[in-house]
């Protein structure tokens, strides 16, 4: 299902709209960027920056009001924005497989998990009850839940919030999808339930060999487990490189905040946590130059004037007029 | 701003229940407001509603009818300039009978409704904050009561005492507080153990100081919606108690006894008499439906926790 | 699941009970007391307790209600001197048709409710949800007697299609000429759908903005799989409990609906016994009544735990 270089997701100029009551939001502004075959690419960002929208657009997800206004989504050879919604449909749960923040409320709760994670089985591969009921099994021993033919037959309140998210894995692993879309996957969990998912996300990505899209606003998890990292500010996409050239020569000034702010065991306890000043623009009237400006220490006019173009090498970009120096070479 | 980015982001996640500081709570009524004024079939009925108490309450100021002696030889007359609504089967003028029968059909349901709401509050709140046993027993007699009927009740009130104005709102009320009583229960129940009021509990604070300056106003939404469904309610019971024979005496007046009284007439085609207190009763108890519910979706906008 | 039922039942009985008590206050709230209301007005005092001490209505009142309780446990509700007959044999022969009436009404109020709620959330703010909404609004807000007499104007005397009574006698006396259960069933079924069906859009509408639903969406599942099986189940979990809480209403309709029409049922015998203040009818009745919404609003309620598993293991 992917093209001859291993590419399996490929965003192209990428622009979404919200249209909200009385105004119009450019969530995502130009984005664009690759996903290969067991390659994890960790989506950044704070709150609002337009990450989860982009996950909801691949998927034709958008919410009312929302409309891919630019771009394109190829998945494979496929343009997804071309797509009318019965190829969707097609696509979605098949081809693309999405894990949900909260797993308590993206779970039915009047269906049985063993119901629940056979259903893409039975939409997309027309399998009978007991096929997908017996897939079902299958799906959640490779997630690693325990006596898995006793949960076929459980509620999802009936499971621990860890289980939970388990089970929305299998469910989205069911068709064996190109492409696995976690959004805030961890999120709503605690830090040793999240590391074992993460565990569980690596291992699956090797296994079945998918691209992996993974959105989250922290960047320790990022760390851990992408290759890549794309950092996004305020509906665009401000540095983008592998992990390890994104965290020790880190050139947008914006990453370089994010950075700073993580809490490190080292840090004292009488300094201050560092937060970045002031707050992300109003995407309904963004303004004309970096969006990080405003909030910017080594902001100039020439910043403030056009939106800055990327500069670097392909495999660490960055738009920023004024970056942290490159360490010597 | 920031509840409308909450959309942006695609879904109504947890982090969108609004703070529950001042600051947050005068943005999430800003947008409940915003909400009700959208629904034009509300805003239509509010102004309804407004003109329905002028017509009652001051339109007899402005057209004078006699609606205490009866005429019988202007009984039954169609309508004409003199009686631009006609006259009934004793001679009262229909115009101005709906006018003074509106003000009691009025009166009494936005006296029960009120009746309802502050025992219901009181009780519910009650119910809802001390918990456990008392409760649930609390509620059970909730529950014994909502078991029978109101119009029987009332029916059964009806042929032991003679109904004055008084006496319905009394009864009606007291019939009529049963669900405000559950819903704030309820509502209780699931604010008794948010972290702002373990906040007042630490600080010091006792329970009637909990229940009446923090759970109590939180539940006005829901309170204020189910007011406006007890007023609808009431002035149909008290309509239906009309027709049954058991409503209020003449000469006094009131929109159910007019329509039921009218409907003996029904196969003699006087039409005046049946309509217009009809269209009253239907037009006044669907305005207030509608801002009930419209009320409902701005407040479902406003309290959107999980 | 058991721990749930039990409590239940317990609480059901507990609220019996609670009737009981009401209806045994209202009972001795009469005034005058039960001696006047069958002796008549001119009774003499003596005449007056005599029959307290013959009928123990001088004792102590717990000790009353406790004979009356043990008494009406029995089966025994009490003699209605206007009628000369036993409570009981009235309710007997009256109950099985307000049965008919009320459980016919609600059957079919749900089976036009439920697809039409349903489609009102679906097409939400379109034009035929308005349209809907509108028609709802104004079958609910119109007085019930009204709208029976609109009907029967309509459906009796213009156009002769079914007649303005009731049929009389035995339940299958009734049964045999349905055409005379249509209006009177048209005329509670009408405001119980506009009730019905808000309430069903409602929950509807609640469900679909749920999580799962856009779980349900990322899985490809289409929209009327998604709205089958996934939205209807669980936005009908609701209305079963309201179906349960709505019997009152239901009842309250049957009194009238039975009065307009002449039918033979608990309601009609319920507002003859209020003109005629025949008070051991009234309170046989209530009795009745009462004790049958208890019941509903506990099988409503169970039937909610075997529908959402998340009810059976909350504790409350």
């Amino acid at each position: 299902m992917s093209v001859g270089d291993g590419t399996v997701l490929a965003v192209e100029g990428l622009k979404v709209d919200i249209e909200l009551r009385h105004s119009t939001v450019h969530a995502v502004d130009d984005v664009s960027f690759t996903i290969a075959a067991r390659e994890t690419v960790g989506l950044v960002g704070e709150s609002g920056c337009g990450k989860t929208t982009i996950g909801l657009a691949v998927l034709g997800l958008l919410p009312v009001g929302g409309d891919i206004v630019g771009g394109s989504i190829r998945l494979g050879g496929d343009d997804l924005t071309a797509f009318d919604e019965d190829a969707m449909l097609r696509v979605r749960g098949n081809r693309i497989g999405i894990v949900f923040q909260d797993p308590l409320t993206s779970l039915n709760p009047t269906m049985t998990i063993g119901d629940q994670v056979g259903e893409p089985l039975r939409i997309h591969r027309g399998a009978s009850a007991r096929a997908a009921r017996g897939s079902a099994a299958e799906l959640l021993a490779l997630v690693g839940l325990p006596a898995p033919q006793r949960q076929l037959d459980r509620y999802p309140h009936e499971l621990s919030g860890g289980m939970r998210q388990r089970v929305s894995l299998a469910t989205a692993l069911a068709c064996e999808p190109a492409l696995l879309i976690a959004d805030e996957p961890t999120t709503a969990l605690d830090v040793t339930t999240q590391d074992q998912i993460l565990e569980l996300f690596a291992r699956l990505k090797d296994e079945l060999g998918m691209a992996v899209l993974l959105i989250t606003h922290d960047m320790g998890v990022v760390a851990g487990q992408a290759d890549r990292v794309l950092v996004m500010y305020a509906g665009k996409l401000v540095e983008a490189g592998g992990t390890d050239s994104i965290f020790y020569e880190v050139r947008h000034r914006y990453t370089e905040a994010l950075l700073e702010s993580i809490p490190r065991m080292t840090t004292s306890r009488s300094e201050p946590l560092y937060s970045i000043p002031g707050q992300p623009p109003d995407l309904s009237r963004p303004p004309g130059g970096c969006r990080f400006a405003a909030r910017c220490a080594y902001a100039t006019d020439e910043c403030r004037a056009a939106v800055p173009p990327f500069f670097g090498e392909p495999a660490h970009l960055f738009a920023c007029i004024h970056p942290v120096e490159a360490a010597a070479a | 701003m920031s509840a409308d980015l909450e959309f942006v982001e695609g879904r109504v996640t947890h982090d969108a229940v609004p703070e529950e500081g001042t600051v947050g709570q005068v943005r999430a009524w800003r947008l409940a407001v915003d909400v009700f004024l959208e629904n034009k079939l509300a805003l239509a009925g509010a102004v309804m509603i407004v003109l329905i108490v002028l017509f009652c309450f001051v339109g007899p100021l402005v057209y004078h009818t006699d609606q205490i002696h009866t005429n019988i030889e202007e009984a039954t007359l169609p309508p004409s300039w003199d009686h631009p609504l006609g006259t009934d089967d004793v001679g009262y003028d229909q115009l101005g009978r709906l006018m003074v029968g509106g003000q009691t059909s009025l009166e009494v349901a936005l006296g029960a409704a009120a009746v309802a709401i502050v025992l219901g509050v009181i009780w519910g709140a009650v119910a809802g904050y001390v918990g456990g046993f008392v409760d649930s027993f609390m509620m059970r007699i909730v529950d014994a009561i909502l078991a029978i009927p109101a119009l029987f009740l009332l029916l059964f009130l009806a042929a032991v005492t003679t109904p004055s104005v008084p006496l319905l709102i009394g009864v009606v009320g007291l019939i009529a507080w049963l669900v405000p009583a559950r819903l704030v229960r309820g509502e209780t129940l699931s604010l008794r153990t948010r972290e702002y009021v373990q906040a007042v509990k630490v600080m010091g604070g006792g329970p009637t100081r909990i229940v009446t300056r923090h759970i109590v106003p939180n539940t006005i939404g829901t309170v204020m919606v189910n007011a406006t469904f007890q007023v609808a309610d009431a002035i149909l019971l008290v309509a239906a108690l009309s027709f049954l024979g058991l409503g209020i005496p003449p000469p006094a007046a009131n929109w159910g006894g007019m329509l039921s009284n009218g409907l003996n007439y029904t196969y003699s085609g006087y039409w005046w008499l049946i309509y217009p207190p009809g269209i009253a009763i239907v037009l006044t108890v669907v305005c207030f439906n509608f801002i009930g519910d419209a009320l409902r979706d701005a407040f479902e906008v406003r309290l959107r926790r999980r | 699941m058991t721990a749930y039922l039990i409590r239940r039942i317990a609480q059901a009985l507990v609220v019996l009970l609670l009737v009981t008590v009401i209806i045994f206050v209202m009972l001795h709230e009469l005034p005058g007391g039960t001696a006047r209301a069958v002796l008549g007005e001119r009774a003499t005092n003596d005449a007056i307790a005599q029959f307290n001490a013959q009928h123990g209505l001088d004792n102590p009142l717990p000790l009353q209600y406790w004979n009356w309780l043990s008494e009406t446990l029995q089966g025994n509700l009490g003699f209605s001197y206007k009628q000369n007959e036993t409570v009981s044999q009235l309710l007997s022969e009256r109950l099985p048709k307000t049965a008919l009436l009320a459980g016919l009404s609600v059957m079919l109020a749900l089976v036009i409710a439920i697809p039409l709620g349903f489609l009102q959330a679906l097409r939400r703010n379109k034009p035929i949800d308005y349209v809907l909404t509108g028609a709802a609004f104004i079958f609910y807000s119109t007085p019930a007697f009204w709208l029976a007499l609109v009907l029967i104007t309509l459906f009796a005397i213009h156009w002769h299609v079914f007649p303005a009574q009731a049929p009389q006698g035995s339940v299958s006396n009734i049964l045999s000429q349905p055409s005379g259960l249509v209006l009177p069933v048209a005329t509670i079924t009408l405001v119980s759908v506009a009730f019905y069906s808000r309430y069903v859009r409602s929950s509807t509408l609640e469900n679909l903005m749920q999580d799962y639903v856009r779980t349900a969406r990322a899985k490809g599942a289409s929209t009327s799989r998604i709205a089958v099986r996934h939205v209807l189940r669980n936005a009908l979990v609701p209305v079963v409990t309201l179906v349960g809480l709505s019997l009152p209403f239901v009842f309250a309709g049957t009194l009238i609906s039975e009065q307009i029409f002449n039918y033979p049922g608990m309601g009609l015998l319920f507002y003859n016994a209020a003109v005629a203040r025949d008070y051991p009818v009234l309170l046989g009745v209530t009795l009745v009544v009462g004790t049958a919404t208890v019941v509903g609003s506990l099988l409503a309620d169970l039937c909610y735990a075997l529908l959402d598993p998340r009810v059976r293991y909350v504790k409350s």
